[in-house]
């Protein structure tokens, strides 16, 4: 251990000088760099995930009697907000229509599908929220049938690992 | 079916009455090197002092206020937690208790509404509401990411890391369901876009045609490049009182009346519930167009916004919207949002939403023109700023003040141009209130605030 509390410090700059961006005679912009990895937790949600590398859709379904509702939620949540039972994990069919859709042509930084490709809002029986996805080929229509594909093979892990495809 | 609790529906009062008595912002730009964040709050808090016709001084305005509300959308913007502290410290303002505000592109709405809550409730009789972001320190598209990343980062910010993309399946889904061309969204953009060319402030001014509108750069299919705002550094300010400082400050002082509604985050989690009918609607008015679109909101309308002018026209004793409002600003962050909220807020019944545009009652001598100010579309969407800065545009035209504050040759000057040889008044005539709606996305959070004529 370094006992260099006990006594006088010669200390180093051990950055790395970010630069000016920009400069006039009135003002410096400078260059101030960010990069991190976030460690960000699927908590109850997991079975969700976990179902997309299995090739499985994963709803919850509030089965409490008492509660007003008893409502089919995708994306999932874990607890219901009508009646605040703990909800139940149930298979959904893999399948749906289009419900709204639009085509991406300008993403924003980081974008993990190649540009342009459809978004899509797929209805599915039973399920009482409508799914935000991705088409992976054809076009869209409204009323249109699609099924699920799933990247059981390389996952990675997040909600691109669902996408659709007409049926 | 969603169903309200009793409760829930409850009507918000003021313990006592609420007024506005000035207003103040800085230029709108895209970058802006000259001054840092602090400095450009300052450039709109002064002017919120100096340039209202008050009847105190600055420095004696600055001794009567007891609270500030400060809006900042987001952290990741500005790369300065905490920047509260510094801008209240900057103002001079300390000790003074402050709350940060933070609710997405309501933010400057709900800075409001916490300013009003301030002064009704008797904490204060005179508070600061400023708001302000700095979207300049990152590129458009890193800047569209962040911005996503107020959508859901489980489910949706993967899905276009832009929230263009998440307003678009709604505008097609409008068009089919209301019959919506997108030459009347592009009216909106052509309308807003050349309003701001009375505007010193604004950002993306410009006198286009339908056509360059729907020819310009696809973001999101249906949405071009020119049906989206701009990316903003600037700042707005406010000051609140309650009756006695209002009346010692101002001989024009604006009552104001406030509430705000939410929604999930999610459009995808929206379920179908009955729609909370405005003072003007009948039961069963909609009875028709549920059975075509077999859901409420759905893609197409924003509880948020319904909810909010809801409660606000009954605080405000507003009964029909069209008839009793002069004028409105609203949240056009997009032509089709724009478009949705006209049903929402009662401008037009849901279904018939274009036909506010397409009869003129929007425009500058219309009926009940909206976004005479350039709007987010034309002049500026600094997110934390948005909401006070609409506030100030309504209560200058209240004022009968638009002439002051957009054609004075000093804020071209600040702003670093040229008066237009053809600059146009757009002073609404003897308006006697007007609304504005601060709004977060997906329709999140929704403020819709009332400003009256007292005096
Ligand atoms: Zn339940």
């Amino acid at each position: 251990m370094s006992k260099a509390y006990e006594g006088s410090l010669t200390t180093k700059y051990i950055g790395t000088p970010s630069g000016l961006f920009d400069q006039s005679d009135d003002f410096w912009v400078i260059n101030f760099p960010r990069s991190f990895t976030h460690q960000h937790t699927y908590g109850l949600l997991t079975p969700f995930f976990r179902g997309l590398t299995e090739g499985k859709l994963m709803a919850t379904k509030c089965t409490n009697p008492e509660c007003s509702e008893n409502s089919t939620w995708l994306p999932p949540r874990a607890d219901c907000p009508d009646c605040y039972a703990r909800t139940e994990w149930v298979q959904v069919p893999s399948e749906g229509k289009i419900y709204a859709y639009t085509m991406l042509d300008y993403a924003g930084i980081g974008i993990e599908m190649e540009t342009p490709y459809w978004q899509i809002d797929v209805q599915i029986e039973g399920v009482d929220t409508i799914f935000k996805g991705w088409l992976k080929q054809g076009k869209p229509v409204t009323g249109m049938p699609v099924k699920a594909e799933f990247r059981t093979e390389d996952p990675t892990y997040t909600i691109l690992d669902i996408c659709w495809v007409p049926k | 079916m969603i169903k309200f609790g009793e409760g829930n529906l409850r009507v918000p009062q003021w313990s006592r009455r609420v007024f506005m008595v000035a207003g103040g912002c800085t230029p709108f730009r895209k970058y802006f090197p000259e001054y840092k964040l602090e400095e450009l709050v300052m450039m709109g808090y002064k002017m919120m002092l100096e340039d209202n016709d008050l009847k105190l001084s600055p420095k004696e305005i600055k001794d009567s206020i007891q609270y500030a509300a400060y809006g900042e959308f987001a952290d990741h913007f500005q790369d300065q937690l905490l920047c509260e502290a510094k801008i209240h410290d900057y103002l001079g303002l300390d000790p003074l208790w402050n709350t940060g505000i933070k609710t997405g592109g309501a933010t400057g709405g709900a800075a409001m509404l916490n300013g009003c809550m301030a002064i009704a409730s008797g904490y204060a009789d005179c508070a600061l509401v400023s708001g302000w972001e700095r979207m300049d320190e990152v590129d458009t598209r890193t800047g569209n990411f962040y911005i996503s990343t107020a959508a859901c980062k489980d489910f949706e910010t993967r899905m276009g890391r832009i929230y263009s993309s998440y307003y678009a399946p709604m505008a097609n889904r409008f068009a089919e369901a209301y019959n919506l061309s997108e030459v009347t969204r592009a009216k909106v953009a052509v309308k807003n876009r050349g309003y701001a060319m009375s505007n010193p402030n604004a950002q993306q001014p410009g006198h286009h045609t339908v056509e360059e509108v729907l020819e310009s750069r696809m973001s999101a299919y249906p949405l071009r490049f020119l049906e989206c705002c701009a990316m903003t550094a600037g700042s707005a300010s406010a000051l609140l009182c309650n009756e006695e400082m209002a009346y010692k400050l101002s001989d024009h002082p604006v009552e104001l009346f406030m509430a705000g509604g939410t929604h999930t985050l999610r459009v995808a989690d929206r379920r179908h519930m009955d729609i909370p009918l405005l003072p003007n609607e009948k039961p069963g008015m909609y009875d028709e167009l549920l059975k075509e679109s077999g859901r409420w909101p759905g893609f197409e309308s924003f509880l948020a916004a319904r909810f909010a002018a809801y409660l606000a026209y009954r605080m405000a004793g507003i009964h029909d919207p069209l008839e009793e409002l002069d004028l409105v600003e609203l949240h056009d962050a997009f032509t089709i949002s724009d478009i949705q909220t006209y049903g929402d807020i009662g401008l037009r019944p849901y279904g018939q939403e274009p036909d506010y545009i397409e009869s003129g009652d929007a425009y500058f001598e219309g009926k009940c023109p909206s976004n005479l100010s350039g709007g987010l579309l034309g002049t500026m969407h600094a997110v934390g700023a948005t909401g006070v800065w609409q506030a100030c545009e309504v209560f200058w035209q209240l004022q009968d003040r638009y002439d002051y504050i957009h054609g004075d040759k000093k804020w071209w000057d600040r702003a670093g141009k040229e008066k237009p040889a053809d600059w146009k008044s757009l002073q609404v005539k003897d308006p006697k209130q007007g609304l504005w709606i601060s709004h977060a996305g997906v329709g999140s959070h929704v403020t819709c605030g009332i400003l009256r004529k007292a005096w």
